[in-house]
């Protein structure tokens, strides 16, 4: 009997606690509100603080509680805080298709007029949060990520090299450099992940960016389309210049070759740049987006990139309009400003310098030539995902178990599993 | 009537730790292999439909056989490599009276560590880039031997079969140790007397007297082989829905199991999973429990 009345007490305390739980932030007597803010960056919580201080100050009435949780673990945590009391009112958001079950839940508020700010992004920024079915934007736009090829000045200046402005150039620049004893190009074949942002880097021009994505996502174009193939292949003619043992070796691996002097050039991520300059802070880089290959579709250089994550407004939240106020703030120059200086990530928000020429470099060559990741921005919500089936049709390409067709062909077959035009 | 009921209540802790922990997860994984899911969310009654869905839904269908078949192979190769060199150790170390116990603890060490940690510590020795391995080689003058390992097809599963090998070695010469101290010295003696010699000894009269044990090393083998997924996954990781290893050359059951379960992020991850584990429990008991019976009938 003394047992269950204590389980009595329990439940009785948890209905309690549940029921203290359903205000999502909070707000005291004098009018003054605090939004609860999550994140997955643990990493950035210093900062964060730093930069929701600097909106304190100029509204004073709105107090933020940012509460990062583990990266790997945010998505679950985020789905269920979002359909329970206790959530968010203002949530960090992943991008494209990994978000559309929350949008299609009504977990989150279209910000179409009610956020003006989001005039000070481009449409391709906002294509990020973007909801497939309704068109509308969910979030505002954070920072990206853009894919290039990086490449050591010193080594450049010791050959007599510049980066190279036809795809001959290219070729035989990297020639050159073998001869050396240099890898030309530092690219990895364990992380296979990385497979096809290489193909998008040096091939998008090839089966034509953004126009062949607007076809293949109406159903006018597939991926075994003459073009696509081409492009897939497009890695086959630069195997001589990849690492002999490329399959062998993983993201880690090939950016200590880059770093330590002992290869050219490496196709990398904005973000590695950061580990680059870990490895070796006296690297002396630069980057650039290849010229096209024979037969591009696209005549002048594409920027690869995509927006990694946006902040969006939780439609249980009991602070509308102090969360709006704090999304609004998101899209001005100030922000963005902190974005770039303090968090050291590309910020959208147009008219923001970067922190690094070299990110500046690659966020401007976005914003006059941009091309998606494909298999990113429209081809991850069902499976298989477009990337992994691009992935491991590259790897057997490269390994000479398949050709660019039959690659090809393995994509288009898991893709019309669950997209339809 | 008194004792029985004693009886059942000393079984009682014993019965119910089991329930709890072994029958009622086999039984759920059971029932949710019948069931469509999504995410966490019990929806209608597949039927044999995630069975089914195993076998035709692409690019897993082309996934499977050839996991199989390299599982079989590991399996194989385990066999021949580990227990056939661990048999030879545990021979050696019976005529090694003096360093039998040190020899065996060094060749127990490995099986200490765990397989994520050797899965690690061996691909860095076999990194053609920075590996000692193939700088070794290079040194050697054998430079045209060195190649990248983990990432050649042709390579890839015999090094993750050598390098399982290497990490267990240790559990045949134990168990094999055990069966040779355990047989009476009378047999090899007589056999001795009429002219035997080592060779012969060893093959018409040890190995004969060690076959329950290597039946049993065999089962255990084979349900190790069935189960195999740290080492692999940390010498070859795991992406996606990708097949595992240079071209998927590595690839095994347990790999795409972890990846249809946790990695692949389909919305009916856990009746496609269940139904998988369900298919490797009915093979690999299937197959444990005739061969336990064919042993047994051989050594009674």
């Amino acid at each position: 009997m003394r047992a269950r009345n204590g389980f009595a007490v329990l439940a009785a305390t948890a209905l309690a606690a549940t029921a203290a739980c359903t205000a999502t932030g909070s707000s005291n007597g004098n009018g003054d509100v605090t939004l609860s803010v999550w994140s997955w960056r643990p990493e950035d919580a210093a900062v964060y603080r730093q930069i929701f201080a600097k909106f304190h100050e100029s509204h004073p009435h709105i107090q933020v509680d940012f509460k990062p949780y583990k990266s790997t673990e945010y998505n679950p945590i985020l789905s269920t805080g979002l359909t329970q009391a206790g959530g968010p009112d203002v949530a960090q958001l992943r991008s494209y298709g990994i978000l559309q079950p929350l949008i299609q839940a009504g977990d989150l508020v279209p910000l179409d007029g009610q956020v003006a700010g989001l005039s000070n992004f481009e449409t391709t920024s906002l294509d990020g949060p973007r909801g497939k079915k309704d068109h509308k934007v969910y979030g505002v736009p954070l920072e990206m990520s853009t894919f290039q090829v990086y490449y050591n000045k010193d080594i450049f200046a010791k050959y007599q090299l510049q980066p190279p402005a036809t795809w001959d150039q290219l070729i035989a620049d990297a020639k050159k450099l073998l001869a050396a004893g240099i890898t030309p190009f530092a690219a990895a074949g364990k992380d296979t992940w990385l497979l096809p942002l290489y193909d998008e880097t040096f091939a998008a021009t090839r089966y034509g960016g953004r126009d062949f994505e607007k076809k293949v996502l109406a159903g006018r174009a597939k991926f075994t389309d003459p073009e696509y193939v081409a492009a897939l292949d497009v890695l086959n003619q630069l195997k001589p210049y990849f690492p002999k043992d490329q399959m062998g070796l993983g993201e880690a691996d090939v950016q200590t070759l880059f770093a330590t002097g002992k290869a050219a050039m490496i196709p990398e991520g904005s973000f590695a740049l950061g580990p680059l300059k870990a490895i070796n802070p006296n690297l002396n880089l630069g980057v650039f987006n290849p010229p096209p290959p024979p037969g591009a579709l696209v005549t002048k250089p594409l920027q690869v990139g995509w927006v990694d994550a946006s902040y969006g407004l939780n439609a249980k939240s009991q602070h509308q309009k102090e969360a709006l106020e704090l999304l609004q703030w998101m899209t001005t120059a100030e922000f963005g400003k902190l974005v770039a200086d303090q968090l050291k990530q590309v910020s959208l928000v147009k008219g923001v310098q970067s922190s690094d020429p070299l990110l500046g470099q690659m966020v401007s060559a976005y914003r006059s030539d941009p091309t998606p990741y494909l298999m990113l921005v429209d081809f991850r919500y069902g499976t298989p995902l477009g990337s992994d089936l691009q992935a491991a049709g590259l790897q057997k390409m490269l390994l000479g178990q398949q050709t660019a067709a039959q690659a090809a062909n393995d994509i288009q077959t898991g893709l019309a599993q669950w997209f339809k035009p | 009537m008194v004792q029985a009921v004693k009886r059942l209540l000393f079984l009682l802790p014993a019965f119910v730790l089991y329930t709890v922990f072994m029958v009622y997860p086999l039984l759920s994984a059971l029932a949710d292999s019948f069931w469509t899911w999504e995410g966490t969310a019990r929806r209608g009654f597949a039927g044999a439909g995630n069975f089914t869905g195993l076998f035709t839904t692409f690019p897993l269908n082309r996934q499977l056989e050839p996991a199989f078949w390299h599982t079989v192979v590991f399996f194989l190769g385990t066999m021949v490599v580990q227990n056939t060199f661990g048999l030879l150790v545990a021979v050696l170390l019976v005529e090694l009276p003096a360093a039998r116990r040190f020899l065996r603890t060094v060749y127990t060490i490995p099986y200490l560590i765990g397989g994520l940690v050797v899965g690690y510590l061996w691909s860095l020795l076999l990194s053609p880039a920075f590996g000692p391995l193939n700088a070794g080689l290079h040194a050697a003058g054998l430079g045209s031997l060195a190649r990248p390992w983990l990432g050649d097809p042709a390579t890839a599963l015999p090094v993750v079969i050598l390098v399982n090998a290497w990490q267990y070695l240790g559990f045949p010469v134990l168990l094999f140790g055990a069966a040779l101290a355990g047989l009476p010295p009378e047999y090899g003696e007589a056999a001795r007397v009429d002219g035997a010699g080592a060779r012969q000894r060893f093959f018409r009269v040890t190995l004969p007297l060690l076959l329950p044990s290597i039946g049993v090393v065999t089962i255990l083998t084979f349900i190790g082989s069935m189960n195999t997924f740290e080492l692999v996954y940390s010498l070859e990781g795991a992406q996606g829905n990708q097949p595992t290893g240079p071209g998927g050359a590595t690839d095994v059951l347990g790999l795409i199991f972890y990846r249809v379960a946790f990695q692949e992020g389909g919305s009916n991850a856990i009746g496609l999973s269940s139904a998988l584990a369900v298919l490797l429990f009915v093979f690999t008991f299937g197959v444990a429990v005739v061969a336990n019976g064919l042993i047994r009938r051989r050594t009674t």
